[in-house]
């Protein structure tokens, strides 16, 4: 027995001396880092995704690595670069780009888009444009979109129903949404017993829904062409806030206070509120877990319709170079063409950002067992890049902090918006100094 | 553990320093190997302890050349430090870890107290009373605050679900601000009361019956018994859980992580929590670097002045 097993182990060890020396060389090792910012399953579809790239590309051997959060994963990354090992290729959060790239942490992919004798019009052409704002950097291509969100409308049609709405008819305009919301609310005495609309109030979400509201009420937010300006206190953001507080304070169909997104997810699932603003990325786990008939619509309008864009960006942080930086270009082209866009987006509920996924047929299969993904893309239309500044958490923070004090009713809009702009100008201060404002 | 309580247990030891403190003079030979016996440890403490608290301050005092110099840094003196104590966050952050203590420390020594008499005398009931007091000790706090994500939902959390039907509305427990630094502060006290508990007990198996048999004679009320009796015997016991108590406030901010982040409007922030922002959100090393030595000068002003408390406590009774 022991015999047998020392000879068939020697004979391995031959073997793999053999074909170690047949090979010519050694595969190029590289390691993706990646985050999972919804439910378990995703680690599980990258190493699927993973292992189908390796087997395809025989002399490649990638890794990924799960590295937790958005933020997480910014925090290894820039570990890892410390170190002097840069990862070869980072799923990053789209909007922590603009920052990575005034630290000179992002390496420009156009010389290896010209390799392949493109144009990097012609390779950013074959995703949404709204998504093109947060990876296209002074003309420079620093990012290629992965896996993409916009804040969505959801609606529980039982309730919808039982109110005397169409919930095929979602409100598409502010007023709609507050006529709908106050039929929606149901009380008890004082009690609410259930919301007619919840909005996620935490850190990130609430910087989110706020560009969402401001957006559909004429505004910008931040200047997508300079990283050192926000427009906080201004008419379109003082709109979009002053109506988010008068839900809760004057139509009272809002909860008060911060409401987390899971609770809101929460709440909406419990049959607590009847309407939700939530990201697309909740798309699927919604779906699966609702006990109740869910329709979606577009984020309702004021002045246009216009939501900003959310999700992640696969780079190559600076450092990397060779036949590593070949090989991370080799994958990163591979999980972002049409084919592998789709399934990501299948798998997950993201949209895909490679157009040319909706054309291929599991996907049209998809979208017409599940329509709501569907008002989804269309929403896409809408989209416009993610706030990405200078320092992009301290600034939404500054206004986060802010706007928390006005949805649990200590301060008014106006009061809570000047005071944002105060702080997030304190923090682009030298950036600005040694940018817009230089002394010449 | 159940020695640190005992009225003998620092005379010796401090004697004993005192002696170790010769030796040096004695002889080079017997410095030397104790200079070999204890290189091991002095190794790596060198390596994960003054190492980096070397790196520490020498980062406090680096600024960031500013924004696409690749993250070169130039010496700044005590600009950080400045800047630090100048931000309003930093200084609210501070207010809120006062805050944090009191409504923290009082509660939970108190409830610890009252456990401890009441499941003093031992008897099958009680030690299983003990050990169900004693579980969210068990309990990871990451976990534990994961929980009381579900315990604090708005609405439909395990709390609500309850006192919904007491009260019209109950509150927003993680995001109200004037109420979110309390229900923190309620997850800690939960956290720890039972750990506390167990000091206590040890400490009360100290008190002799025999004083308790002399009040009883003297007609002393319950209530006397615990003013003249089993606190003046516990006051060490009391202080040394008090110094515990105080670090654990200050080093553990896994629960804020988890349930608020620090929000709403910096209402839970406190010190630990700043320093993480500063060094991963404003990636801002000098001010976090500057940030850390303050508190641990805090830490270490804290803990001298709460180990002179204790040796005064634990000589008082001595004496």
């Amino acid at each position: 027995m022991t015999l047998t097993r020392r000879t068939a182990l020697g004979a391995a060890f031959a073997a793999s001396l053999l074909g170690g020396a047949a090979l010519a060389q050694a595969p190029t090792e590289i390691e993706l880092f990646f985050p999972v910012p919804v439910d378990g399953q995703l680690a599980r579809d990258m190493n699927a995704m993973i292992k189908e790239f390796n087997d395809k590309h025989p002399a490649i051997k990638a890794t990924a690595v799960f590295t937790g959060s958005y933020d997480e994963t910014l925090i290894k990354t820039r570990a890892a670069m410390k170190a002097g090992k840069p990862p070869a290729a980072v799923i990053m959060s789209a909007n922590f780009i603009t920052d990575l790239k005034i630290e000179n942490e992002v390496s420009s992919l156009d010389a290896l888009i010209a390799k392949d004798g493109s144009t990097n019009e012609k390779f950013m052409g074959q995703f949404w444009p709204a998504l093109r704002g947060n990876a296209v950097l002074d003309g420079s291509v620093y990012a290629v979109p992965f896996h993409n969100s916009t804040p969505l409308l959801y609606i529980n049609a039982d309730h919808f129903k039982e109110a005397g709405l169409d919930p095929k008819k979602p409100p598409q305009t502010w007023g709609e949404l507050v006529e709908t919301a106050k039929k929606l609310t149901k009380r008890e005495g004082d009690k609410v017993t259930r919301w007619g609309l919840s909005i996620p109030g935490n850190y990130d979400y609430l910087g989110w829904m706020v560009t969402a509201l401001t957006m559909s009420n004429g505004g910008r937010y931040y200047n997508e062409d300079f990283a050192g300006e926000v427009y906080y206190d201004t008419p379109s953001m003082l709109g979009a806030v002053t109506f988010w507080n008068d839900l809760i304070q004057k139509h009272k169909v809002t909860p008060g206070g911060v409401v987390a997104g899971p609770a809101v997810t929460t709440s909406f699932l419990a049959g607590q509120s009847a309407m939700m603003l939530l990201s697309t990325g909740s798309l699927t786990h919604v779906l699966n877990n609702a006990k109740f008939p869910v329709e979606v619509g577009f984020v309702p309008k004021n002045v246009r319709n216009a939501v900003a864009i959310g999700g992640a960006s696969l780079i190559i942080p600076a450092g990397v170079e060779g036949a590593r930086r070949d090989a991370a270009w080799t994958m990163i082209k591979w999980m972002t063409g049409p084919e592998k866009s789709g399934w990501w987006s299948r798998a997950t509920g993201y949209f895909a950002p490679n157009m040319a996924a909706y054309d291929t047929a599991e996907m049209k299969e998809y979208l017409a067992k599940r329509p709501q993904a569907q008002v989804a893309v269309n929403q896409l239309v809408h989209a416009r890049p993610w706030f990405a500044t200078f320092k992009t958490v301290p600034v939404r923070k500054a206004l986060e902090d802010e706007v928390q004090a006005v949805l649990s009713g200590k301060k008014s809009p106006k009061e809570a918006l000047v005071a944002a702009q105060k702080a997030a100008d304190e923090i682009l201060a030298p950036f600005n100094k040694e940018t817009s404002l230089r002394n010449f | 553990m159940t020695d640190l309580t005992h009225p003998g247990y620092v005379r010796p030891a401090r004697r004993a320093t005192r002696r170790a403190g010769a030796v040096p003079g004695s002889g080079i030979g017997q410095g030397g190997l104790a200079l070999v016996l204890l290189l091991p440890s002095l190794i790596i403490l060198a390596l994960f302890t003054y190492g980096p608290l070397l790196q520490l301050g020498w980062d406090s005092l680096q600024i960031r050349q500013g924004a696409g110099a690749g993250g070169a840094t130039v010496f700044a003196g005590l600009a950080n430090y400045e800047a630090v104590l100048a931000d309003p966050s930093f200084r609210r952050a501070l207010i809120n870890n006062l805050i944090f203590a009191i409504v923290t420390l009082v509660p939970s020594l108190g409830l610890a107290l009252v456990f401890a008499m009441a499941l003093a005398r031992s008897s099958r009931l009680n030690s299983a009373l003990r050990s169900m007091l004693f579980f969210p000790v068990l309990v990871p706090l990451v976990a534990a605050a994961s929980l009381f994500l579900f315990i604090f939902l708005p609405g439909v959390g395990l709390l609500d679900h309850y006192l919904g039907r007491l009260v019209a509305n109950p509150p927003n427990w993680l995001g109200d601000p004037d109420i979110a630094l309390l229900s923190i502060a309620g997850v800690t006290i939960w956290k720890n009361a039972g750990y506390y508990m167990l000091f206590f007990l040890a400490g009360l198996q100290s008190v002799p019956p025999e004083s308790y048999e002399a009040a009883h004679l003297d007609g002393a009320t319950p209530w006397q018994r615990l003013r003249y009796v089993t606190l003046p015997y516990l006051k060490p016991t009391i202080a040394f859980v008090a110094v515990i108590a105080l670090l654990n406030i200050v080093t553990q901010v896994d629960h804020v992580f988890v349930l608020t982040k620090g929000g709403p409007s910096e209402a839970t922030n406190l010190v630990l929590f700043y320093i993480y922002q500063q060094a991963v959100e404003s990636y801002d090393v000098g001010r976090a670097s500057a940030a850390t030595v303050l508190s641990l000068l805090a830490l270490l002003a804290l803990t001298f002045a709460s180990l002179g408390t204790l040796e005064r406590a634990f000589g008082g009774r001595a004496a």
